[in-house]
């Protein structure tokens, strides 16, 4: 094999048995997880106690889902500035389109008007023109 | 006993009601305030613990988006990783998400789901595939290519009609005799 050794890309990540990250049992990275563990533990305990409960009538309510809901739609408004690059963007996708459906149509319709004009089109059977 | 129910329901309720900020008799179906949602980009480094309590995640780990106005806000950037890369084992309050309730969800967990974009590692290196595949095709083209210019066939001559060249067929006069078309040699 040429390159035997594998190289991560953005759609193929790196296995964890070939990260040396994930080896790493320093005091940090064990405090770090913990302090994770724990988080995740405090809330699944708040969920479970929410889920099992058998007074509970509606839905449990989900922080994370209304935050991800909120961000991607009310939140970019107010948070949005424009910068050169938003600026191009916008005008790229606002005005490429139409300028360059314009181009193909145009050109497409010319060179069938000048085949009519020409009579070199076979219109035997076209409703329109 | 109907109005001692009532008023220990009645009590209940305007327990509740009163926790929200809302006015007495009033009840929002809403229970976040406005802190509690997602908001601008955090500044200075209270604002980032703020932020970073608000979204389960340690201050350490709560990285947000780059402040280049593109609408991010204070949301915060989680690795590019496909759910699809999560433990299978593991008991997720949502299994087919592999997701925990509570967790901050990717900004991109609708392409992120498993019946779309996955990121998992593959048993060979991305780079290895896309030399693999291209370079076939690359290689099969070329070699259609000198085909097209270069055909290769058995060799042909003009195909030979019978009946003298099917004169009759063709609308030849029957009264008059046509010119004998011979296609062998003895």
């Amino acid at each position: 094999m040429a390159d035997s050794k594998y190289k991560p890309a953005p759609l193929a990540t790196l296995p964890s048995t070939l990260n040396p990250a994930k080896y790493d049992l320093s005091l940090e990275t064990r405090k770090a997880q913990i302090e994770r563990l724990s988080i995740r533990a405090r809330l699944k305990l708040e969920y479970l106690l929410q889920y099992n409960d058998p007074k509970r009538q509606m839905h449990i309510e989900d922080a994370a889902l209304i935050h991800w809901a909120y961000a991607r739609s009310t939140n970019i408004y107010p948070n949005f500035r424009p910068t050169p690059k938003n600026s191009l963007l916008g005008v790229v996708a606002a005005f490429g389109p139409l300028i360059f459906w314009y181009y193909v149509f145009k050109t497409d319709r010319d060179r069938k008007e000048n085949l009519i004009q020409e009579g070199k089109l076979d219109r035997t059977f076209k409703l329109s023109y | 006993m109907a109005a001692a129910g009532a008023a220990v329901l009645g009590a209940r309720w305007l327990r509740r009601a009163t926790r929200g900020v809302v006015p007495l008799g009033a009840r929002t179906a809403f229970h976040m305030t406005k802190d509690m949602l997602p908001g601008p980009y955090p500044r200075t480094p209270e604002e980032r613990a703020a932020a970073a309590k608000k979204y389960n995640l340690r201050v350490e780990d709560y990285e947000p988006y780059p402040d280049d106005g593109t609408g991010h806000g204070d949301y915060p950037k989680l690795p590019d990783r496909s759910q699809q890369e999560r433990d299978p084992w593991y008991e997720w309050d949502h299994s087919d998400l592999r997701l925990n309730w509570g967790e901050t969800m990717h900004w991109d967990l609708d392409m992120y789901i498993r019946n779309r974009v996955d990121t998992s590692p593959t048993p060979v290196s991305w780079h290895v595939m896309c030399k693999h595949l291209f370079g076939f095709v690359a290689f099969m083209a070329f070699m259609f290519w000198v085909g097209a210019i270069f055909p290769s066939y058995q060799p042909v001559g003009p195909k030979q009609y019978p009946y003298n060249n099917l004169y009759l067929e063709r609308g030849g006069d029957p009264t008059k005799e046509p010119e004998q078309v011979v296609h062998y040699e003895i």
